[in-house]
């Protein structure tokens, strides 16, 4: 039976895994019998502040340059973008856990009690849970995701849209509708009252106006469009863009699923680790090398880490606000704050640098060179 | 220069010293109020060894345990002492502010109260 002291080592020892290898060579048995000299006689593990210390200065250590405080930011920096983008891919497989749209006839039923007409032959309902195009993604279109027409890759939905004059007062449209999700019991939104078309230099009061909201039941989430102008159709106005004749467009699609929570968490937190072991073993690779290896890694670091951040700092604002404003009940899906896959050329830039800037630090070392090139015996 | 830095230079400012002789000096140094563990000492210690102010001096297996001992280079001492001198001024400009506040506050404990 093994003595608690060789238990407690044992369990150092463990904590010591966050330390490199080489170091945990050359150091190992120094910081563990440091420990063992400390602990008093009774102590079978260590304690919560000696583990979070031991790993605390592991992940550090593993980062190399101990006289350098960049080398810490840059980790931070990769394990960020790491862990939001693994994060948001393993999010989109959580989505793969969906419920699937309504059949056409089960969205006819549901949009025709809520807007109180009947919508047959006017329900369009997408193929799959994401597609391109209106199309799922496949082997086919595939390409597509890595052309500008990648923002195309849209979460599918359930839609119809209402044409031509109207029987009812829009505005009346609009409280028969809410009247009727709250009564079945839909989460509704506040109205968002907005301008219908898009007018440079026009007096806004003068230009037709929308009524916006949403609604959420269970996984069904709603968001409903209804023109507040005249029933009546009129012609289009001079100068001004997407006037039509739709006064009212409904559109289904499901919220996220359970699933995704759990699994972007894991797959994120996965991904910074990742991110800072790599980003570690590279720093710890180019450490004392020559000033031509050391500034390529550095350039081709600094680039990925502005194609994957600058993408970042323009939409999350902007989506935030859209977000706000219509009080939405549903967020839109991890990849799109990200700029995903809309970016994902430009993307794939920055993560191509940042393999270039690890395929430089993987260069052996010129000793390295020569013990290889010595013949074998 | 950080408080735990300054201690460790400190702390082996007398004789070379092992991991645990650093951490039990350190605590007496600062009357037990900084208690380095061992990943903040050999992470500080890594620092103090790139900067060229503390070298490994020796190693010896006592009770089937790994001592290695660490002194401070010429280098070392100087930062040192560069720090303490630093650390003294400031302790004297305080302590003359204090004093001038001591053989004041007499008068403005004496001050009447405005009515």
């Amino acid at each position: 039976m093994p003595q608690p002291l060789e238990v407690l080592a044992r369990r150092y020892r463990r904590l010591l895994l966050c330390y490199p290898r080489q170091y945990r060579r050359a150091r190992g048995e120094e910081i563990v019998a440091t420990f063992l000299d400390l602990a008093p006689p009774d102590r079978t593990r260590p304690t919560v502040r000696e583990a979070v210390n031991l790993i605390r200065h592991g992940l550090r250590c593993r980062l190399g340059r101990p006289n350098s405080r960049g080398v810490v930011l840059g980790a931070v920096l990769t394990a960020l973008a790491w862990g939001l983008f693994t994060g948001a891919f393993a999010a989109r497989l959580g989505w793969e856990t969906a419920r699937p749209l309504p059949t056409e006839a089960e969205a006819t039923e549901l949009f025709g009690r809520m807007l109180g007409r009947d919508v047959t032959g006017q329900v369009v309902v997408d193929p799959a849970l994401f597609v391109i195009y209106g199309q799922p993604l496949n082997a086919q279109n595939l390409h597509l995701l890595f052309s500008p027409d990648a923002g195309e890759y849209q979460q599918g939905r359930a839609a119809v849209s209402l044409h031509g004059p109207s029987d009812v007062d829009h505005r009346a449209l609009v409280d028969s509708t809410r009247a009727w999700l709250y009564a079945h019991g839909w989460r509704v939104s506040e109205v968002v009252i907005r301008n219908r078309v898009a007018c440079t230099g026009c007096d806004e009061s003068t230009l037709p106006k929308e009524a916006v909201f949403a609604a959420r039941r269970g996984d069904d989430v709603v968001s409903l469009e209804i023109s507040l102008g005249d029933p009546r159709p009129r012609p289009p106005k001079p100068g001004v863009d997407g006037y039509d004749e739709t006064y009212a467009s409904v559109e289904l699609t499901r919220a996220s699923p359970a699933a995704v929570w759990p699994l972007g968490v894991v797959g994120g937190l996965t991904g910074a680790l990742v991110g800072w072991l790599t980003f570690g073993w590279a720093s710890r690779r180019t450490e004392g090398r020559g000033r031509l290896l050391r500034g390529s890694t550095t350039v081709l670091f600094g680039i990925a880490v502005a194609i994957w951040y600058v993408p970042l700092v323009v939409i999350v604002p902007s989506m935030l606000v859209d977000q706000l404003e219509t009080s939405a009940p549903s967020w839109p899906p991890m990849w799109e704050w990200l700029g995903q896959p809309a970016l994902l050329p430009v993307s794939v830039v920055g993560t191509g640098a940042a393999l270039v800037a690890l395929a430089v630090s993987a260069l052996p070392r010129r000793r390295e060179l020569a013990t290889d090139a010595r013949p074998a015996v | 220069m950080r408080e735990p830095t300054f201690l460790i230079l400190a702390a082996l400012a007398d004789q070379p010293r092992h991991g645990y002789g650093i951490i039990q000096e350190v605590a007496a140094l600062s009357a037990g109020r900084v208690t380095l563990l061992p990943g903040t000492l050999y992470t500080a210690l890594d620092r103090l060894a790139a900067q060229g102010l503390v070298a490994r001096d020796r190693e010896e297996v006592v009770d089937g345990r790994l001592r290695r001992y660490y002194r401070l280079t010429s280098d070392g001492l100087a930062a040192l002492d560069a720090e303490t001198a630093r650390l003294r001024a400031l302790a004297t400009v305080a302590e003359r502010k204090l004093r001038r506040h001591v053989r004041d506050q007499p008068a403005v404990a004496v001050r009447p109260r405005p009515a």
